[in-house]
């Protein structure tokens, strides 16, 4: 049974190697002519311009942690589903009671409104007469009960 | 076959170098990894006394490090990232106001 | 065959250890706790611990490592640090005292080798799924559902802390 997992490693070993191998005779029969145009990083045909290292918005962290607390609950889970046929309706209650714990954390999470995600809406630029073009902003700002963002750059539209 | 000693003898190295990693580093995510690792290494012994007493509790015992090393992430995290808003920096070494 | 699995593994998990605590790029040792905690992994299994090995990538590197990641980008500090610069004399010192601790901790234990007994030979499944099933959920069960209640607490904290009405020093000044 053990023993299995060594086939698993010969697998990872020789996806190594494979890809190892084919990228040295690639850098063996290519040719090598950079110059300041091929060594430009790719940012769909656009000349990139600042860092790579954006500061991502607040709210992936959010994301994540219910990623990582939903990631536990189910790692606890797979045994349940092997040995409930032994234990039975202990079992079911058991997993109950734990399933609606980790549940008011999720509630909780859902009622103080972190999980709402306000899109941007888009400024559409109308004509009016007399004045000219002007960029038609979206009437209101989302309901108070939404948390005030950190970062103004999401609230605003493509032309603000 | 490989003995008890030596899986404890790294579990020890392990949490040793977590340990030194909590000492010399002032960033404090990577003290947050460095906790991780200590976790990490605890976990190898009480795997290690599992597989040699052939006592499934020690398994079950890395079953709840796992739980709380998750809560332990998910706290650290969020007092760091509170930290980083009110003096725009993860260095411990200037986290020293007790209030604002 | 396990020895040298078990050498190579450890040798692995002491240098990406090590790589980790020395590295001043702080995604780079975000990546070399990924490359440790495979390497355990590895170690789990050679301890036939089958589930625990693959529970280990599956939530250390899968979802624990993920999180420290989305935090360096979302606080994007790049600021390098070295690590020797504040070095004293007496730090030294200290080192020489810790040795000798060590050496005293080293020789008292050093005579008691045969404490443990010797390894069983019907464990081979331990490991296994239903075992750990076996006894989470009748023997262990405070515990699991006491697993419940903290990561529902961790959950709620960490939303408490990181929420976003949080006042800023510069807004109030």
């Amino acid at each position: 049974m053990i023993a299995d997992f060594g086939n698993i490693l010969l697998f990872l070993i020789h996806g190594a190697l494979f890809v190892a191998l084919s990228l040295f005779v690639a850098k063996l029969i290519r040719p090598h002519r950079p110059n300041a145009e091929k060594l430009m990083t790719y940012e769909c045909g656009e000349v990139p311009i600042g860092s790579a290292r954006v500061q991502f918005n607040n709210r992936f962290y959010i994301i994540g942690l219910m990623f990582l607390i939903f990631e536990v609950e189910i790692l606890l889970l797979f045994p349940w589903v092997m040995v409930f046929q032994d234990i039975g309706w202990f079992a079911f209650w058991a997993m109950f009671v734990f399933v609606f714990l980790i549940f008011i954390g999720f509630a909780y999470e859902l009622g103080k409104g972190h999980l709402q995600w306000d899109i941007p809406r888009p400024v559409v630029p109308k004509y009016v007469e007399g004045v000219g073009v002007v960029d038609d902003y979206p009437a209101k700002e989302p309901a108070s009960s939404e948390p005030a963002l950190d970062e103004p750059a999401l609230q605003t539209g493509v032309n603000r | 076959m490989i003995g008890i000693d030596w899986y404890l003898a790294l579990s020890a190295v392990l949490f040793i170098i977590g340990v030194i990693g909590v000492l010399i580093r002032r960033n404090a995510i990577v003290i947050l990894m460095c906790v991780e690792l200590m976790l990490n290494s605890v976990n190898i012994s009480l795997i290690a006394f599992a597989s040699h007493h052939g006592d499934i509790t020690g398994q079950v015992l890395v079953f709840f490090v796992l739980a709380v090393a998750a809560a332990e992430a998910v706290i650290g995290l969020a007092i760091i990232l509170a930290i980083f808003r009110n003096n725009l920096s993860i260095d411990i070494t200037k986290v020293n106001l007790l209030r604002w | 065959m396990a020895t040298y699995a078990f050498v190579l593994l450890a040798v692995l998990a002491v240098a990406s250890a090590l790589a980790m605590v020395l590295n001043k790029n702080t995604v780079n040792s975000a990546l070399f706790l990924v490359l440790n905690l495979m390497s355990v992994a590895g170690l789990y299994l050679l301890l036939h611990a089958q589930f625990l090995a693959i529970i280990q990538i599956l939530v250390y590197a899968g979802a624990i490592m993920v999180l420290f990641l989305f935090v360096i980008m979302l606080l994007n500090v790049d600021e390098e640090e070295s690590l020797f610069d504040k070095f004293r004399a007496i730090y030294l010192v200290a080192f020489l005292l810790g040795v000798v601790v060590f050496g005293q901790i080293v020789y008292s234990l050093g005579g008691v080798t045969d404490l443990l007994p010797e390894i069983s030979a019907d464990m081979a499944y331990v490991g296994t799924v239903e075992a750990v099933g076996e006894v989470l959920y009748t023997t262990y069960l405070m515990p699991f559902e006491m697993t419940a209640i903290l990561l529902t607490a961790a959950v709620v904290g960490a939303l408490m802390i990181a929420q976003y009405k949080v006042k800023t020093s510069d807004q109030e000044e």
